[in-house]
């Protein structure tokens, strides 16, 4: 047990993928049932590990917790260096706790090769869970190209008809981001050798570099622009969004969910490690720009999903939308919209992760995913009406629910920067309404006019102990969101310090305060 | 044995008292005896009896194996110059004759069934394949104009013969005609190249050649420039860059498939680590006139980024494996070409280049042992759709063979990874920000190709008649150790870099040196 305590955050990381390689020589018997215990054991493991994490993190501090330090590279200053944050623990938590439950819904979904799904499922919490813990800015790069191959084959191997197009799109989209990203890096660890006389690829020492920052296309403007072009479009931010749909309606549901639920959140999480901090002269100077993207990735994201016949792309525009969000709330650079960004990305985790499953559920059953097959759904399956109306409320962010401690904090974050920025975003709350009740409506409700549907079972018992986690935490997530706040505010306070020393010293409201106002209404 | 000797001295001839050899020298030629000796024995052999054929594959692999350890056991030791000054034994001859071995050794042992079932099992094909591996050993150990030719043409002919290997077969034919036509010409140019080189200069050996342009006050003349161009463009046709490329898909297409994998990897490996010796030996970044540098260098940089462009995206339309293949190889050039335009201007010099050519070595070898164990009867194109379905039908092979593929597209945690994030860094390091762009974007590009092979095998279903595999445990165990390889060198690559970089630091690094000086004062 010593061992695992210095190492805790190398074992939740490559426990996964150890266990899963170790799940390879299992006998393939007949649907592969002991592959898909042995991935949710596997996966419950992890979530255990994680939970060590959360309990021994210490809330009041700001620093990096839990490192880990091992040479890798050493003539490039490239080390095995790991550490947590109040920031990062949270997305840790939403991937582990995804995990399970992912797997466990895709119990029924799977029938073909079911050892490599479960297999790529378990390695792609491996390169997650490495993305967030790593502190060097090199190791984060070989994670986050890492799971760009278990993503690429799930979609792949796994998904609809046109699955081969939309794999092939999702990877080459991600690899032109990163690639530019990757030369940005090597720029920066170059640097650090002229500045301090070595080579480092830390992250906190790559924060010390000064680079001349004035101007639109100085070196801190173009350097940005290579790191924020790699996480726009994993969020993904409008204009840079097309992969999304494609991806999301042809991936399995098990892909969907993780996509959705931790993939994007990569992308806001680059851009709180690493763009924001290294470029924060640069960040100044294109918070309009990303803003601005920023809404109309909600407002467009919002229309777009309103027409769309099918309801997984609905969720995946609707996903668009909710990510504009995250990236207005980061851009706003004040500690409102920050928090409630972070807070948005575990939101968007687990109202579109149930989403996706809930959509899946019906598709298993039905074999269609179209809008106008159903009506008068609730007739039949009462039970998957009730749960896919929280879900729904919590996506439109109906107060009590996890969605509207997030958006809020973000409107009144981007309020104080901007206030027609925020009052244009603010419709893309009721759009948001709009096409989610309206699916709803004519999903649910109406009568019972297709005769296929009415033979539907309701939701079995494995379906909802799948969902139920995601309902609490709905619910907990709106109603206590101190719970949450409490171990991420130092976090964010000295994310803000670094970022905009002005707003953080002329702001003396937090977070804490802020939301507890939220939790009053 | 050092290099104080004059020009003039070294304009005499032959002095006997040169050519004994110290028990230092002796020792260092131990490979060279060893792939030699066995080979002259093999060939004596196999002509004398006829019941020793089917030995001659086991010889092969002994002598190979021989020579590999034999150069290994050397690393430790210091350089050792020979005959003259002509040949140097040093880290970077000893490594690149490991890879030849290797190279040799995979190669062969995916031949073996191979030819069986080919019915072209003649013990000639080994016999050739040592000769060359002998060429490629005496051309990375080379010091001198000369005998990086005799080298050269030791290795390419005996190849030129490999290539056409299937005589049946019209298209080898074809390819074994081509290379050897485009590529003896390309062997004229080199020489002509040198004989202009030593006009210039006075001599012919490397050494001499760099201190002259070093020296005072010299203002390297137009015979100088059009000769160190000629020879290297020599280069640039043998590892294939643009506009020299034309050659590769055919000859790859016609040759046996290990023999494509032998090319693709010895011929490559052993021509790069010789442009590093002359590249540096002409003084490109170290001690160059202005004006010559930079012309060298704008050459350099047209033919490295036209290469990795003209590769990548040829590479696009093909779905012949071997030509996919080929032009895939087009394009590593170019991103070899990146590290040696830019090594002598950053810290880690030609170090990046040699684990470059390592790792490509490895994933290739590999990539063409799976082609090798999929081949079709009498070879005749194996293409993308005869891929679909692979994984079910034989898991094995399709995901080392995705794990090659990933290497190649340079996706972590490979070697592929490791090496091209050396080589791209160190040119942003010398201040190659462009050309890093383009080889990044190129790289992308790359992503797409590399990735329909994977489409067929993962995501098809298995075609109707599919290809038949050739059963061979020797084949299986030699994929097995390059898939290993590819996975180990991506995760842990710091000591394969440490020990490129010390290979910097021989013969050619003295010149690196030089250039790193040079660069500091600037900044």
């Amino acid at each position: 047990m010593a061992w695992l305590d210095s190492h805790l955050l190398s074992s939740l990381t490559f426990f996964p993928l150890a266990w899963a390689v170790l799940g390879l020589a299992l006998p393939s018997d007949q649907g592969g049932k002991a592959a898909k215990w042995w991935a949710l054991v596997g996966s419950l493991v992890t979530f255990w590990l994680s939970w060590i994490l959360y309990t021994r993190f210490q809330a009041d501090s700001a620093q990096f917790q839990f490192g880990e330090l091992a040479p890798w590279i050493p003539a490039l200053g490239i080390s095995y260096r790991l550490g947590v944050d109040g920031i990062s623990l949270w997305l840790i938590l939403l991937t582990t706790f995804l995990m399970p439950i992912v797997i466990l819904g895709a119990f029924s979904a799977v029938e073909e090769r079911v050892k490599g799904f479960f297999f790529l499922l378990l390695a792609l919490e491996t390169g997650m869970l490495g993305a967030f813990v790593t502190l060097d800015a090199f190791l984060f790069y070989v994670f986050w190209e890492f799971m760009l191959i278990p993503m690429y084959f799930l979609i792949g191997i796994w998904g609809g008809k046109d699955r081969i197009y939309a794999s092939m799109k999702f990877f080459i989209y991600t690899m032109v981001g990163s690639l530019l990203m990757l030369v940005a890096l090597f720029y920066l660890m170059n640097q650090h050798q002229v500045q301090f006389g070595e080579y480092s690829a830390a992250i906190t020492d790559l924060y010390r570099l000064k680079l001349d920052g004035a101007g639109w296309f100085s070196v801190q403007g173009v350097l940005f622009l290579a790191f924020a072009l790699a996480f726009a479009i994993k969020v993904p931010l409008f204009p840079l969004h097309t992969w999304l749909p494609d991806a999301h309606v042809q991936a399995p549901t098990a892909g969907s969910v993780v996509l959705a639920g931790v993939l994007l959140k990569l992308g806001g999480y680059g851009f709180i490690r690493l763009a924001f901090p290294l470029f924060p002269q640069a960040v100044a100077q294109y918070q309009q720009v990303f803003m601005i993207l920023g809404t109309i990735a909600i407002v467009y994201g919002a229309w777009v999903a309103m027409v769309q016949p099918d309801i997984k792309k609905l969720v995946a525009y609707s996903s668009v939308s909710h990510m504009g969000y995250v990236v207005l709330g980061l851009f706003s650079l004040n500690t409102v919209g920050v928090s409630g960004s972070i807070y948005q990305m575990l939101n968007h985790g687990i109202s579109t992760g149930a989403l996706f499953l809930l959509v899946g559920m019906i598709y298993e059953r039905r074999h269609t995913r179209e809008i106008s097959e159903f009506g008068g759904i609730t007739k039949v399956m009462p039970l998957f009406a009730v749960s896919f109306l929280i879900i729904t409320l919590s996506s439109i962010a109906l107060p009590g629910t996890n969605g509207f401690v997030g958006e809020f904090l973000i409107l009144l974050g981007t309020w104080k920067y901007q206030p027609v920025l925020a009052a244009v975003a603010g419709t893309g709350v009721i759009f948001g309404a709009v096409y989610m009740l309206w699916m709803f409506q004519r999903v649910m409700f109406g009568p019972l006019k297709n005769p296929e549907n009415e033979k539907l079972q309701d939701l079995n018992l494995r379906e909802l102990v799948v969902l139920l986690p995601l309902l609490v935490m709905a619910i907990v997530m709106g109603v206590r969101p101190n719970l949450f706040f409490s171990k991420m505010d130092a976090s964010v306070a000295a994310f803000l310090e670094r970022v905009n020393p002005q707003v953080a010293s002329a702001q003396p409201e937090s977070a804490t305060t802020s939301d507890s106002e939220t939790s009053d209404i | 044995m050092d290099g104080n000797v004059s020009i003039p001295a070294a304009l005499t001839t032959i002095r006997p008292e040169l050519l004994s050899l110290s028990a230092e020298q002796l020792m260092a030629l131990g490979p060279w005896v060893l792939a030699l000796g066995g080979a002259l024995v093999l060939m004596l052999a196999a002509a004398a009896m006829k019941r020793w054929k089917g030995v001659v594959p086991f010889f092969f692999v002994l002598i190979a194996g021989a020579t590999a350890w034999s150069a290994t056991r050397l690393v430790g030791g210091g350089e050792v110059l020979l005959f003259n000054r002509m040949m140097v034994v040093d880290r970077l001859t000893l490594v690149m004759t490991v890879l030849f071995s290797v190279a040799g050794l995979v190669s062969a042992l995916s031949s073996m069934r191979y030819l069986d079932r080919e019915g072209l099992q003649h013990p000639e094909y080994y016999i050739l394949m040592l000769f060359s591996m002998i060429g490629m050993m005496s051309m990375v150990s080379a010091l001198d104009l000369i005998v990086i030719f005799v080298a050269l043409e030791l290795m390419s002919i005996s190849v030129y013969v490999l290539v056409g290997f299937r005589r049946a077969d019209r298209r080898a034919n074809e390819a074994a005609v081509k290379y050897f036509v485009l590529g003896g010409a390309a062997s004229a140019v080199y020489l002509y190249g040198s004989a202009l080189l030593y006009g210039a200069t006075g001599s012919i050996q490397i050494q001499d050649i760099l201190s002259w342009v070093q020296g005072a006050g010299q203002q390297p003349s137009l015979l100088f420039v059009l000769g160190s161009v000629l020879v290297l463009f020599g280069f640039l046709f043998k590892v294939a860059s643009f506009p020299f490329h034309m050659w590769m898909p055919d000859v790859y297409e016609g040759a046996p498939a290990p023999i494509t994998g032998f090319m693709t990897t010895g011929i490559k490996a052993a021509s790069f680590a010789t442009l590093i010796r002359v590249v540096s030996g002409v003084g490109y970044g170290a001690g160059l006139v202005e004006s010559v540098q930079r012309h060298l260098h704008d050459l350099l940089w047209i033919s490295a980024a036209l290469t990795m462009v003209v590769g990548n995206v040829v590479a696009l339309t093909q779905i012949q494996l071997k030509r996919m293949l080929a032009y895939s190889s087009i394009a590593h050039t170019g991103y070899l070409l990146v590290g040696i335009l830019t090594a002598p201007f950053s810290a880690d010099g030609y170090g990046p280049v040699v684990m470059y050519l390592v790792t490509y070595t490895v994933m290739n070898l590999g990539a063409f042992a799976v082609l090798t164990a999929l081949a079709k009867r009498a070879d005749s194109g194996l293409n993308l759709h005869d891929l679909a379905g692979l994984s079910r039908k034989h898991p094995f092979l399709a995901f080392a063979m995705a794990a090659f593929i990933f290497s190649m597209a340079g996706i972590p945690p490979t070697a592929g990874f490791a090496a091209k994030y050396l080589v791209f860094s160190n040119a942003v390091q010398a201040g190659e920000i462009w050309l890093t762009v383009i080889a990044v974007l190129c790289s992308a590009i790359s992503v797409y190709y590399y990735l329909r092979v994977l489409v067929f095998m993962y995501m098809r279903e298995p075609a109707e008649a599919g290809v038949g595999i050739v059963q061979s445990k020797r084949l299986l165990a030699a994929l097995l150790v390059m898939l290993v390889l590819t996975i180990e060198l991506g995760v842990f690559p710091a000591p394969l870099m440490r020990l490129a970089r010390t290979l910097a630091r021989s013969t050619p690094a003295r010149v690196v040196q030089v250039g790193m000086t040079e660069v500091e004062a600037q900044k």
